[in-house]
C-alpha cells in the first residue's frame, strides 16, 4: 500500500503542485490549508508523513508542531517554508527536516522518500515519558 | 534635558533622555513564551543532534538522561560546519561559503527555572561549557571568532523557555568586535593603557554607575548605555581572552552573573534580555593581525535588557535613544535586595 502524505500549505497553487508531483511518485496525497485543518486530517486520516508550511492563518506551522506533539503521536514532519529565519526557532527541532521552498521540488521528493524509508519520527515529548 | 553621550571605545553616540526616564515600575513587563513542547528537556535527548559535550552524572551514557549541562549542534544551523571557506569575489562583492559552527548550550535539564534562578553551581557549569567549546573550536583554523550569546524571553528572540544559550564560530571577526578592537587599540597606542581598565578605574572612583563588585569582577552600567538597565560584567584585572579565565574565576564569574541577572529580574519583573560574551578573536598568524590584543583588549559580558525597541531612528543613524540614565539604572539595580 502506498504511503499517505499530508501537504499543509495556505497557498492553493503550492498544494496542487505538490499533490500532482507526489501522486506521480505513487503516493496518496491529502491536503490542508492551515494547521487547524491539518490536525483534524492527522486525526482522521493517519498520514505517514507531513509536509508543513510555517506561515499560515489560524494555526501556523509552529503551533501545529506544538499541538501535534501534545497528542503523543509521532510522525515524520518536513518543514517546508519560504523563510529561513524559522531555523532559529528551536521549536522546529520537533520536525525531522527544515527545507526552504524551491520551484524545483526534487530535493523535497528525495527527502520524503528518505524519511518514509526510515519511517518513524525521532521526536519524543519528554512530558509523555 | 537630554544628553548626547559618546561611547569611549567605539565612538557610538547615545541619546540619554532623562526627561523620558522610565522608572523600573513603568517598564516592568510580563513575559510571554510561545509553545508548550520542549525539545531540550531531559528525557528528550533523541530530539537533538548527538551531544558534543555534556557534564553528566557518573555512569550515565551520552545522549541519555543524567546530565546537568549539554551542548549539541543546532539541528537547523545558520552556518554549517562542513566544507571549505571558498573565498571569492564577484565584481566588487566578496563572498564565501556559509561555513561555521552553530551550537546550543542547554543550561539545565528542566525548564522550570530561568537562568538567573539556577543554582550558582549550575551557572558555573554553563560557563565552563562556554570556555571548553571556545577552546575546542580554536583548533579549527577556518574560524576567527566564537560568539557566545543568550536570548531569554520572546522579545529577545528566544523561541522556547528552556534555559539555553547559543554559540556561533565564524570564519570572520564580526564588525561589532572589530570596532571594539580598533577603538581599544587606538586608546592603547595613544595612552599605553587598556581603555577597559581605564573605565573600571574611573567607575570605581565615581561609584555612580557601579552595580556590584564581587571577587575579581565588577558590574557597571556603561556610561553610554544603549538600552535601559544595560550592564557590563568585566574582570577587574586585565585579561583579553575568555579562554584564559581560571577555574577560580569561573566560579566568581558565575556568582556575579547570577547576582546581576537576579537584580535585573527583580527590578524589571524578569524582563527579556540578551547577553553576549565579547572576547578576543582567535589569533591566527597573519601579518599585522591584532598583534597587541593581549595588551589592549579586555573581555567582558554585555547584558542588554529588551525593554525598548530600536526603530527607524536607531536603524538610520546607528544612535540609540536610552530613556533611563545609566546612573539611575545602576542605583535601582544596586538597591535591589538579593
Amino acid at each position: 500500500m502506498s504511503a499517505t502524505i499530508l501537504v499543509v500549505d495556505d497557498e492553493e497553487s503550492i498544494r496542487k503542485l505538490y499533490q500532482l508531483e507526489l501522486m506521480d511518485e505513487g503516493y496518496n496525497v491529502i491536503l490542508a490549508a492551515d494547521g487547524q485543518e491539518a490536525l483534524q486530517k492527522v486525526e482522521r486520516e493517519n498520514p505517514d508523513l507531513v509536509i508543513l508550511d510555517i506561515r499560515m492563518p489560524k494555526v501556523d506551522g509552529i503551533e501545529f508542531l506544538d499541538r501535534f506533539a501534545q497528542t503523543g503521536k509521532r510522525l515524520p514532519i518536513i518543514i517546508n517554508s519560504a523563510y529561513t529565519d524559522y531555523r532559529m526557532d528551536i521549536t522546529t527541532w520537533a520536525a525531522e527536516t527544515y527545507m526552504v521552498k524551491s520551484s524545483d521540488i526534487s530535493d523535497l521528493k528525495a527527502e520524503v522518500k528518505k524519511l518514509l524509508a526510515g519511517k518513524s519520527s525521532t521526536f519524543v515529548n519528554p512530558k509523555s515519558i | 534635558m537630554s544628553e548626547l553621550r559618546k561611547d569611549p571605545i567605539i565612538g557610538r553616540w547615545v541619546i540619554v533622555a532623562p526627561e523620558r526616564s522610565a522608572r523600573p515600575k513603568e517598564i516592568k513587563q510580563t513575559q510571554e513564551e510561545r509553545g508548550k513542547i520542549c525539545v531540550l528537556c531531559e528525557g528528550g535527548e533523541s530530539n537533538t543532534p548527538p551531544e558534543i559535550l555534556a557534564f553528566r552524572n557518573p555512569g550515565t551514557e551520552p545522549n541519555s538522561p543524567g546530565w546537568q549541562v549539554r551542548v549539541v549542534p543546532n539541528k537547523f544551523p545558520a552556518l554549517k560546519v562542513e566544507g571549505e571557506l571558498g573565498k571569492s569575489g564577484v565584481g566588487i562583492f566578496d563572498m564565501m561559503n556559509g561555513v561555521g559552527a552553530h551550537e546550543v548550550i542547554i543550561e539545565s535539564p528542566s525548564h522550570e527555572l530561568d537562568f538567573a534562578f539556577l543554582p550558582v553551581e549550575q551557572i558555573e557549569k554553563v560557563l565552563r561549557a562556554y570556555k571548553s567549546r571556545i577552546l575546542d573550536l580554536a583548533n579549527d583554523r577556518r574560524f576567527r571568532y566564537t560568539l557566545i550569546f543568550k536570548n531569554q524571553g520572546a522579545r529577545a528572540g528566544a523561541s522556547i523557555a528552556h534555559p539555553h544559550s547559543q554559540l556561533m564560530a565564524l570564519p570572520i571577526t564580526p564588525k561589532r568586535l572589530k570596532e571594539e578592537l580598533i577603538g581599544a587599540k587606538a586608546h592603547f597606542d595613544y595612552k599605553e593603557r587598556c581603555i577597559f581598565c581605564d573605565i573600571i578605574r574611573q567607575e570605581r572612583e565615581l561609584k555612580t554607575r557601579v552595580i556590584s563588585e564581587m571577587g575579581n569582577f565588577i558590574t557597571i552600567a556603561p556610561y553610554a548605555s544603549r538600552f535601559p538597565f544595560e550592564m557590563w560584567i568585566l574582570p577587574s584585572q586585565h585579561h583579553s581572552d575568555f579562554m584564559s579565565v581560571s577555574d577560580d574565576d569561573i566560579a566568581g564569574l558565575a556568582q556575579i552573573l547570577k547576582d546581576s541577572l537576579l537584580r535585573l529580574a527583580k527590578a524589571l519583573s524578569n524582563p527579556a534580555f540578551n547577553y553576549v560574551i565579547h572576547t578576543a578573536p582567535y589569533r591566527r598568524p597573519r601579518r599585522d593581525y591584532w598583534t597587541t590584543i593581549d595588551e589592549d583588549y579586555h573581555w567582558h559580558i554585555e547584558i542588554m535588557p529588551r525593554v525598548t525597541t530600536p526603530a527607524g531612528f536607531e536603524w538610520g543613524t546607528g544612535f540609540y535613544i536610552n530613556p533611563t540614565a545609566p546612573e539611575d539604572a545602576a542605583q535601582y539595580l544596586r538597591e535591589e535586595e538579593i
